[in-house]
């Protein structure tokens, strides 16, 4: 559906993208995550048809998006500052919005209503900031995307809107198949929901892996033995961190859970406990691996 | 019709397969009742449609659901004890939790009257259905 090839992008000295490639199937929701100034804006723009590629190619349903209607009609991009029209009405701006998207539809926009409930006639401005997103979802949704593009959707808004806003995305993919593309640093949220994840560091892409594979990949290891630890342990072992508490040693290492508690058993551990990792502790060594990493900064 | 445990390490869809296999062999869900389309459960849930389809075709893959073209999942009769790996995990299990009762100080016999306790429990179950 969303096909991106060695797109690179530069901002006069400033590398944006480094031939970044990725690919989202129709109905899947991709997490792009990654440090500030990664470069997640800058893809996330490209794929809207706002910023064009350097080089590289971008196609959306095999078509390029940039200047392209047919597909920017179809495609919603709700930025991390949402904008409004000043002195524009709720009822205003949904009028702008049916001029644009020829998929408008007044029904699921009264019905969404509901949902959001506030008052059509209230100026945008007057809103709170967390409102103020709310009207970006209301006024988008109701354009029935089949590409969503949001970066940092969920800030700003309180817990029972947030549950409420994916759990419209949700129907959406599952009753449309709408595509989405969510950047965000609330890696809880994306756990919920993304079924594709994709790392971005300094304008490169780290890994991309579906999420449920990218969790049995990486694993906690707490292990601890009666006497010394035996020297062969960590040998043929992909470790991405390792520290020692007291006599408990604990890894954070790469591979299949069953090979890795087969070879840790063979030691004969007194203690031995594996967990899978959050998706913010896989991100946090991840970045460590790549020399981005949490120091204790002591003054 | 479940919840899941969203702050919990395990991926979600784990979850679901231990979910839905408990409702299975507890006889919730009964042989051959269709299972919630994924559509439904995804909105109920807020979860990915992707990973219930997921979570679906695993339980297909280990024997527990079968499904039709265009109608759905139904949940299959009999479940087949061919499953040694899980087997073999759940033997592991079992030995932990015995090797940590019997450091306890609980006496083998003890145990033993316990297990079989349990074991009438679950065919008495059995035979009120």
């Amino acid at each position: 559906m969303i096909e991106i090839e060695r797109v690179s992008k530069r901002f006069q000295e400033t590398e944006a993208l480094k031939e970044v490639s990725l690919s989202v199937r129709r109905g899947s929701i991709y997490g792009l995550v990654g440090s500030n100034g990664a470069g997640k804006t800058t893809l996330l723009k490209i794929l809207a048809g706002i910023y064009k590629p350097d080089s590289g190619a971008l196609t959306i349903d095999s078509q390029p998006v940039f200047e392209n209607f047919p597909i920017k009609a179809r495609t919603v991009f709700i930025p991390d500052a949402p904008y409004h029209f000043p002195n524009f009405t709720i009822r205003d701006m949904a009028h702008f919005h049916a001029r644009l998207y020829p998929r408008w539809n007044q029904a699921r926009f009264e019905k969404l209503g509901e949902v959001f409930n506030m008052e059509t006639k209230r100026r945008i401005r007057t809103l709170s900031k967390g409102m103020q997103r709310q009207v970006s979802f209301w006024l988008n949704l109701s354009s029935a995307p089949d590409v969503l593009i949001l970066d940092e959707p969920l800030d700003g808004l309180d817990p029972v809107m947030r549950k409420k806003v994916k759990n419209l995305i949700i129907q959406d993919v599952a009753e449309r198949k709408m595509t989405v593309i969510i950047s965000s640093h609330n890696l809880r949220d994306l756990e919920d929901i993304c079924d594709y994840i994709g790392i971005l560091h300094q304008g490169e892409m780290l890994l991309q892996r579906d999420l449920d594979d990218l969790k049995s990949d990486v694993h906690k290891i707490q292990i601890a033995f009666s006497g010394d630890s035996p020297p062969a342990l960590l040998q043929d072992l992909q470790v991405l961190y390792q520290e020692k508490r007291g006599s408990v040693l604990i890894l954070i290492a790469r591979g299949p859970f069953k090979e890795i508690i087969s070879r840790m058993e063979s030691y004969h551990p007194a203690i031995l406990d594996i967990l899978p990792l959050t998706l913010e502790e896989i991100f946090i060594y991840e970045m460590g691996d790549r020399g981005y990493e949490i120091k204790n900064v002591l003054y | 019709m479940f919840e899941l445990d969203l702050r919990s390490r395990a991926p979600v869809y784990e979850q679901l397969v231990e979910k839905i296999k408990e409702l299975i062999i507890n006889n919730v869900l009964k042989p051959d009742q269709q299972l919630p389309a994924v559509r439904v459960l995804a909105s109920e849930l807020t979860i990915n449609p992707n990973t219930i389809q997921k979570a679906y075709r695993e339980l297909e893959h280990r024997g527990y659901i079968y499904s039709v073209p265009g109608k759905g999942s139904f949940v299959k009769p009999a479940v087949p004890g061919t499953n040694d790996a899980r087997l073999q995990a759940l033997e592991n299990e079992l030995g932990k939790i015995i090797s940590e009762m019997l450091y306890l100080g609980v006496p083998p016999q003890e145990i033993i009257t316990m297990l079989k306790k349990l074991l009438a429990k679950k065919e008495g179950g059995k035979l009120d259905d």
